[in-house]
């Protein structure tokens, strides 16, 4: 063994590290890819995965929910009257015999049509016009994607949070209903009402999906896309809500006279957004309305309209829309 | 021992030994938009390596990255990518290529980070690789320290390079990048061309350029394609492309001296031009014949020769002459 040389100078000290210490150099990528089609769930996924991730749209659909969440306190609350009481009160028996429970959910998302709209500027006004700002088509279509998967992704990613924003807290008052009302006829009264939900839910929710994907297509900035679509909404709102003046008018004084409100009318009474959506309610459910909370009220509801011209309505306005969208994408220029 | 790659993609090493390897092949291809033909009868093969397509405007560079992309609908004929026919496999074409557009883009609302990853996975990468992946090319290209900052803050040459990183994150074989440079300052401009010309070189994947400035061209490119008028007017090395007819040579002299000169002259070379400290001569046969003849006249004379060399004209030289 040799002696250890205690002459030799030690290495040069280099100083601190100053590169990094991962390798930084370029790899190639040999992991799996799947095969280039149906794009179109990867867009879904990031356009509603952006709209999951603000708080602002789950307290949103929280408040959706502010109708049922009152009813069923008011519905609590006479409950405790009635056991706490030996005899049942008339005025406590009469509050369950007023009750329809299929206008509960109707009047649920007639009032929270604003919030459904305000969740629908959230999910969808920037969803074509933010991409047209920043060129990202480019960038979709430099990738294994069409201008369908686009459209189509961009839809469906639009489509689930709305759904949800009225789907969650309708279901979560049918479930609670079913589990707790069913003395007071809850699924008794109209066993369809589940399915009839289960059809009407979607229908709303692509309706606003639609319409709002047609306005964002027409701009560049999201922003002005929403202003646009909310002032649609208002100014079609603010007509019914005229048709509604009208219609106060005549059945305020004399109940009996829903049959002398004129004719054009009862036609416009539903030509807004939300009319729309509340007249679709209606003839998918079956019902013409009843007071709110069980309130005994004189003044008689609107009737409903015919379920297949109301349908048809909707759907040829979510097909213009949709066809509107398709036309402003251009997917021509995808290189200078 | 040969590497295997671990996915069934067609690997460019597989075919690297051969002579000549085409990442791209276009036959007879007639691209019409209404009565105007953007590009005619247009055949050419895209080598491996890094080539710089050159043209002037309207020459028919977009409609050809276009129809490498499988975008446009052709009127007549064929073409492949990486094995994928451009006509009838386009999502498969541009799942094997990246492209770098050149106007500005990205998606809006996003990290740089949540970009390059959703660019991945609209490639078709599983949603961990690709976040993966993204963190790895956006420290390839300089942007780790940005990757959490939302790419609508990003400065214009940081845009240019996120664009890359989106191009690349899914590990194309071939990428088109469409102006890589522009509107980069200098610093910038150096950071992506080391950028471009590393990822060409050794890393197995073919880069093809698209530029209208012929020095960026030179500096990352081994090959041009010339396009004009819808039609391929040249192709090679850019150092063939560079060469000038009839081999002149160049000859540095530490002194300029008229014996010499005429010493040349009187041999039967051809005097071109004078240049700084020499002269630019022609000589019939090869270049080598040629220098025999100056330092036979050297040593004759007296004279010093300090540099001889093939002459050669600029590439922006060279271009403007082929699409005459």
């Amino acid at each position: 063994m040799s002696e250890p040389n205690l002459t030799e100078p030690s290495p040069p000290d280099t100083g601190p590290v100053t590169g990094p210490i991962a390798d930084l150099s370029y790899r190639t990528y040999d992991g799996p890819l799947s095969p280039p089609r149906a794009r179109w769930w990867a867009i879904a996924r990031a356009a509603s995965r952006q709209t999951f991730a603000k708080r602002g749209f789950w307290i949103l659909t929280v408040l959706g929910a502010w109708y049922y969440l009152v009813m069923i306190v008011i519905v609590f609350f006479v409950e405790q009257v009635l056991s706490a009481s030996p005899q049942p009160t008339n005025r406590a028996m009469d509050f369950f015999t007023r009750i329809v429970w299929k206008d509960q959910f109707l009047h649920g998302l007639s009032f929270a049509q604003l919030i459904f709209m305000i969740v629908t500027l959230m999910a969808g006004a920037g969803a074509i016009a933010n991409d047209n700002r920043a060129n990202a088509l480019l960038v979709y279509l430099s990738k294994p994607c069409t201008k369908g998967d686009y459209i189509i992704g961009k839809w469906i990613g639009v489509f689930m949070p709305v759904f949800v924003a009225m789907a969650l807290p309708t279901f979560v008052f049918y479930l609670y209903g079913a589990m707790t009302f069913q003395s007071y006829g809850f699924l008794t009264a109209d066993p369809w009402m589940g399915p009839k939900l289960l059809a009407l839910l979607p229908l709303m929710a692509a309706f606003q999906t639609s319409l709002i994907l047609g306005f964002s297509s027409c701009f560049n900035q999201g922003r002005l896309a929403g202003f646009a679509y909310a002032g649609l909404y208002m100014l079609t709102n603010l007509f019914t809500q005229l048709m509604v003046g009208v219609f106060m008018n005549y059945v305020s004084r004399d109940n009996t006279a829903i049959d002398q409100v004129p004719a054009t009318v009862k036609t416009f009474f539903y030509a807004s957004i939300d009319g729309l959506n509340i007249g679709l309610t209606k003839a998918i459910l079956g019902t013409h309305g009843s007071p709110y909370f069980g309130i005994p009220s004189r003044i008689p509801s609107m009737r409903a309209p015919e379920l297949l011209p109301v349908l048809a309505l909707i759907i040829a306005l979510s097909v213009g829309a949709t066809v509107l969208a398709w036309r402003r994408v251009r997917a021509v220029e995808v290189v200078g | 021992m040969r590497e295997v790659p671990l996915n069934p993609r067609p690997a460019l090493s597989q075919g690297l030994n051969s002579a000549r390897v085409n990442v791209a092949s276009i036959r007879q291809l007639t691209v019409r938009y209404g009565s105007f033909t953007a590009l005619s009868d247009f055949t050419v093969d895209i080598p491996v390596g890094c080539v710089g397509l050159l043209g002037p405007n309207g020459a028919g560079k977009t409609t050809l990255i276009k129809a490498l992309l499988g975008l446009v609908d052709p009127a007549s004929g064929s073409g492949e990518v990486l094995g994928a026919d451009i006509r009838r496999e386009g999502r498969t074409v541009r799942q094997r290529v990246g492209l770098m557009p050149e106007q500005d883009c990205h998606l809006p609302g996003m990290t740089a980070v949540g970009f390059v990853a959703y660019a991945g996975e609209l490639a078709g990468m599983p949603a961990a690789q690709a976040l993966r992946r993204a963190h790895e090319v956006l420290e390839y290209c300089q942007l780790g320290e940005a990757r959490y900052r939302n790419v609508e803050t990003f400065s214009t040459g940081m845009k240019q390079k996120i664009k890359l990183a989106q191009a690349l994150v899914h590990g194309p074989r071939l990428l088109l990048l469409d102006e890589p440079t522009n509107g980069l300052d200098p610093h910038g401009r150096e950071e992506m061309l080391e950028l471009v010309r590393d990822v060409s070189h050794g890393k197995d994947v073919s880069v093809l350029v698209s530029s209208h400035i012929l020095p960026d061209i030179e500096r990352t490119c081994d090959q041009v394609i010339v396009v004009t008028q819808g039609r391929l007017v040249a192709q090679g090395m850019i150092k063939d492309l560079k060469r000038l007819e009839g081999q002149p040579v160049d000859i540095e002299l530490k002194d300029p001296n008229g014996a010499f000169l005429n010493a040349l002259l009187t041999a039967g070379v051809t005097l071109l031009g004078e240049i700084p400290l020499g002269y630019r001569v022609q000589a019939p046969g090869r270049p080598e014949e040629t220098a025999a003849l100056a330092f036979a006249a050297a040593r004759s004379t007296g004279a010093q020769i300090r540099r001889f060399h093939v002459a050669t004209r600029s590439l922006e030289e060279a271009f403007l002459e082929v699409i005459r």
